[in-house]
């Protein structure tokens, strides 16, 4: 994409889209919210320039008579209407706006139960590498080899049920994340599929995910919480496969 | 010191080594041997995945020829031993890593169970070697022979799990091979970092640029080096000794300006090392201490400092007062602000300065693995900074509430003091918290206290609470002075009293009331009680309201004026437009599902930059346009302002819009690399920053020019009617002559 289309197309996480234009998903939040910033940045900007259009100073304009003068308290000048209209505008906005981020936060917050989902995964973050662990009685499906080692012909084997950095899910499915860290803060980050939280010593966080809301193929997890040194390069690849 | 005391000093250092030892930090070890990032894990820390520590049941053993010649090639073998199942061969026994600090390590050819990871010097088992517990593996010597090679080796004896595990236990060992010419006492050059360079380099040059004026003081005007000096010390010692609050203004705005430059080139060097996807300008240790130092540096030794600058020059002129309260008390707030900055930089010297962040997160920050002593010295300048601000704060609002002269009534005050003394009540109430925090921050990183040691059940998120208690109300203390200054300037140069006078000021007073119940929002991804995360994000939403009245009250003003386009008005117009942008990011991170994808992105450093450059140092740089004829009493030049404003102006946006879209794509902040398919906007976005930072030496040669060739400016350039304008430029001794009266426009008609 060329640099001038990336500058004016704000992607949104694959998920947002698929939930559609409702005000109940990403999707419509995304939307309204994009509106909304446009028209209040739209309203400063033309204000700005109107002004500067109508109100600059000519040479020999006569002074106003309530102009400045040094060691003067000026006139008070206002207007109560007025001054309460932009109080009470930005203030129904701002609820509009915690309004409808209700549905999505609720959405995501709402963490289903272990026996709900079809997996639940044991994340364990270390500085600077990610564990991922099955449950014991999982079947890895045999054709899930993204993770796996390589054998001595360096063709890849099917996937343990313990692996570093990388991940591979079975598409359609709902997935429980249960996030540990052993030493530092850290965080769990899909950006294409807009899930974070922190890794907390001591606290057990917890993120799900429908891999049957994206598309199957490849994504990126990213460490986003600072974790020292190789913070950067705590990375993973999450691989979602058509079962 | 007694011996009893010394005794007491080192229990508390074995404490805090035991301490430390036990949070020691787990990486990994794969099965298929240690390549790719692993590799900085394993050097730094050893095999800590496989249980914390090092054993000594564990041996290792690393044969070696007597000595070497120059070009040589020798096969080594590594065996280890002990640990568990002892045996020899067996599924996943064993694994290790070994470097040499010279020649090149390879595997013998054929071998299969060795390894050498593309792009690496060292060499490691593999997936198969993994099942032994010898290697052999040949060294080819370098093309001396006086030095000492140290070959460093990890070995690990490991359950046959086939995972990382406690039951694992490993060791490492270090052997030296001479050559045969070596003298026993190693030549190993230590290697200055990058940064390390560049200090150096600078001091070499300030000292020659010392010898240098020196010289030609001696030369020119026929002194003798002591009479320089003397010179030099006279000239001085009054800036050393002053308890003038607009001395200690111009030190304060100085000291302040010349942090923003040491800082602002710190931030060109990430830009340096993000120009490309995956760089080595740097290595990953020093960007995090060049962005820690940048951020610590911007907020707590740049804009700070310019804050009390102004407030010092200009609260008591606007109120009609000689002095600050207690100005012996300001002096001292002034010193400790170079001295703890000092304090802080000279981590660079200890082998890496901090590398925390700003905010300094606990647990990293109290754990091992932060770079020391460089954090120690980065907690304790900040305790330094804390003090110096918090003495700042009672000194002016001391001063707000009962110094103000005769007429100057709380809502008869300019609202750049009003702004100031919402201000400081903020900082007041903020900074000791975040200073105690650092005190115990201090103990634990120092005495082995367990505030934040989370192996003995400490709570993670607690710093977190403690930190943006403050950090919350301090991005307030940042801005609430920027729109002081941008309600005299709109007014001044619309040249009619601002609009809504009574709503700006209780604007500011909820904007201040309000930002202690929001700081959750930076703790929305955390592991905080999710009702508490709600509850912020109602009140952060809040915040938005007043903030919009500001903006309308001063389009407002503008509206029905005459407006006079000069630089301080440009700047302040540039100002509200980047403000609103800034602004309006800020409600959309305030969204808490939006912000839980977008936390942590580069989405927030453009918003932060938005609101901290486009808000606060764009305002300051009017305020400095402003105020410059008052303080020195000359013009500075319109031209050169003009082309200053335009070029920052251009280049701001360019180098911190597009890091909205680096953000939504995915890149988080603090990182050091990314994905390469984000290069051109990380490259647009460095050549913004460079064209940013060189516009800014325009305002240098601006100041030092204008204030030898400016125009006079006379008491009131611009026409303003705070009570700074009715005294000369720049200001009497005392300030003022006669304490002035402020009159009323209804009575002065
Ligand atoms: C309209 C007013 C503002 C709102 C609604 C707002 C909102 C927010 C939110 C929600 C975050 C957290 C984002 C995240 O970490 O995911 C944030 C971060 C930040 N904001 Fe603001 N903000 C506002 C004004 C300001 C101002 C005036 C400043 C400073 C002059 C500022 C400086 C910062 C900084 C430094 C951060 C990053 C903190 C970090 O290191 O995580 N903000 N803001
Ligand atoms: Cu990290
Ligand atoms: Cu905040």
């Amino acid at each position: 994409m060329s640099m001038i289309n990336d500058l004016i197309y704000f992607e949104t996480p694959a998920l947002w889209e698929d939930f559609g234009g409702t005000s109940g998903g990403y999707g419509g939040l995304v939307w309204q919210v994009f509106i909304w910033s446009l028209i209040v940045g739209l309203i400063v900007f033309v204000w700005m320039a109107y002004n500067l259009i109508y109100f600059r100073h000519k040479e020999g304009d006569p002074e106003h008579k309530d102009s400045l003068k040094a060691g003067v308290f000026p006139h008070e000048r206002g207007d109560a209407k007025i001054e309460l209209a932009w109080t009470i505008a930005p203030l129904i906005l701002a609820i509009w706006l915690t309004f409808i981020s209700l549905a999505p936060l609720d959405y995501l917050w709402d963490i289903p139960e272990e026996d709900d989902v079809d997996i639940v995964i044991e994340v364990t973050a270390v500085q600077w590498q990610w564990t991922f662990d099955f449950p014991n009685d999982y079947e890895v499906p045999e054709d899930f080899t993204k993770c796996g080692e390589l054998n001595e012909a360096g063709v890849r084997q099917q996937n343990e049920i313990t692996t570093y950095d990388c991940l591979e899910l079975p598409h359609d499915s709902m997935v429980r994340f249960n996030i540990n860290s052993n030493d530092v803060l850290h965080a769990f980050y899909i950006p294409e599929i807009g899930v974070k939280h922190d890794a907390v010593p001591n606290i057990e966080t917890l993120v799900w995910i429908d891999t049957g809301q994206v598309d199957p193929g490849e994504y990126n997890l990213y460490c986003a919480e600072y974790c020292g040194e190789s913070h950067s390069r705590m990375l993973a690849n999450i691989y979602i496969t058509e079962a | 010191m007694n011996n009893k005391s010394l005794k007491i000093l080192s229990v508390g250092f074995l404490i805090s080594i035991l301490v430390a030892l036990s949070a020691f930090p787990t990486g990994d070890a794969l099965s298929s041997g240690i390549t790719g990032s692993t590799t900085s894990t394993v050097e730094a820390n050893g095999c800590s995945c496989h249980g914390p520590e090092v054993t000594t049941s564990v041996s290792i053993e690393l044969t070696l020829p007597e000595n070497f010649t120059a070009g040589g090639t020798y096969t080594l073998t590594l065996n280890i031993s002990g640990g568990p199942n002892d045996g020899v061969r067996g599924e996943n026994y064993g694994g290790f890593f070994v470097t040499a600090t010279h020649g090149i390590l390879e595997p013998l050819e054929n071998d299969t169970s060795v390894q050498k990871p593309f792009d690496k010097t060292h060499l490691t088992h593999t997936t198969e070697g993994n099942d032994y517990r010898g290697w052999n593996f040949s060294w080819t010597a370098p093309d001396r022979d006086d030095v000492i090679v140290t070959f460093t080796a990890y070995g690990n004896s490991v359950n046959g799990d086939g995972g990382a595990s406690n039951a694992d236990r490993w060791n490492s060992g270090s052997f030296d091979l001479m050559g045969v010419n070596a003298v026993a006492i190693s030549d190993k050059h230590v290697e200055l970092t990058t940064p390390q360079k560049m200090i150096y380099a600078f001091t070499i040059l300030a000292v020659t640029l010392g010898v240098v004026v020196i010289g030609n003081r001696m030369v020119t005007n026929e002194q003798a080096f002591e009479e320089v000096l003397r010179d030099a010390w006279k000239a001085i010692y009054p800036w050393l000794t002053t308890t003038d609050h607009k001395y200690i203004g111009l030190l304060y705005i100085s000291t302040g300006f010349i942090f923003l430059f040491i800082a602002g080139f710190l931030a060109l060097l990430l830009r340096v090392q993000l120009f490309e996807a995956d760089n080595d300008f740097m290595t990953d240790q020093e960007y995090n201490s060049t962005f820690t130092m940048h951020g610590t540096t911007m907020i707590f030794m740049a804009a700070m400092p310019i804050i009390f600058g102004f407030a010092n020059y200009l609260v008591p002129l606007q109120i009609g007062a000689r002095d600050l309260a207690f100005p012996r008390l300001n002096a001292l707030s002034y010193w400790l602000l170079p001295t703890g900055g000092l304090l802080i930089y000279a981590g660079y010297f200890t082998g890496g300065a901090g590398d925390v962040g700003w905010t300094g997160y606990a647990p990293y920050s109290s754990g091992d693995t932060a770079t020391k002593p460089g954090t120690d010295f980065w907690v304790a300048g900040q305790i330094m900074l804390g003090a110096s601000s918090t003495l700042t704060a009672i000194n002016f609002l001391t001063t707000i509430l009962r110094m103000r002269a005769p007429g100057v009534t709380f809502m008869k005050m300019p609202l750049y003091t009003w702004s100031m003394f919402i201000t400081v009540f903020l900082l007041l109430l903020s900074i000791p918290v975040f200073t105690v925090a650092l005190i115990l921050l201090m103990a634990d990183r120092t005495f082995g206290t367990l505030y934040f040691d989370i192996s003995a059940g400490g709570d993670a998120v607690l710093w977190q609470h403690l930190f943006w208690y403050f950090g919350h109300p301090e991005v307030y203390i940042l801005i609430l002075p920027a729109f002081g200054i941008l309600s005299e300037v709109t007014s001044t140069f619309s040249r009619r009293p601002i609009f809504g006078y009574t709503s700006m000021v209780y604007a500011m007073a909820s904007i201040g009331i309000i930002s202690f119940v929001v700081y959750g929002h930076h703790m929305f991804t955390s592991g905080a009680d999710p009702f508490f995360r709600f509850a912020v994000m109602l009140t952060t939403m809040l915040v938005g309201v007043p903030t919009g009245i500001k903006i309308f009250n001063w389009l407002a003003t503008m509206t029905g004026g005459s407006i006079v386009t000069k630089t301080p008005m440009l700047f302040a117009l540039g100002t509200i437009l980047t403000f609103t942008i800034g602004g309006i990011t800020g409600v959309i991170l305030a969204m808490l599902p939006l912000d839980i994808a977008l936390h942590d992105t580069y989405f927030v450093i453009g918003h932060l930059h938005y609101v901290a450059v486009g808000g606060v140092l764009f305002a300051f740089l009017a305020g400095v346009y402003y105020w410059y004829p008052k303080m020195i009493g000359k013009m500075l030049s319109e031209k050169l302002g003009l082309l200053h404003f335009t070029l920052s102006f251009i280049s701001f946006n360019v180098a911190f819009y597009p890091m909205h879209h680096v953000g939504l794509a995915g890149m988080p902040r603090r990182y050091a690399s990314y994905d390469s398919s984000l290069t051109e906007l990380n490259q647009l976005i460095s050549i913004g920053a460079f064209v940013f930072g060189i516009a800014q030496i325009i305002l240098v040669y601006n100041l030092i020019y204008s204030f030898k060739y400016g125009e006079e400016a006379g008491d009131n350039p611009w026409d303003g009617w705070s009570l700074e304008w009715a005294t000369s430029s720049p200001p009497p001794h005392n300030s003022f002559k006669e304490i002035p009266t402020l009159k009323l426009a209804e009575e002065a008609e």
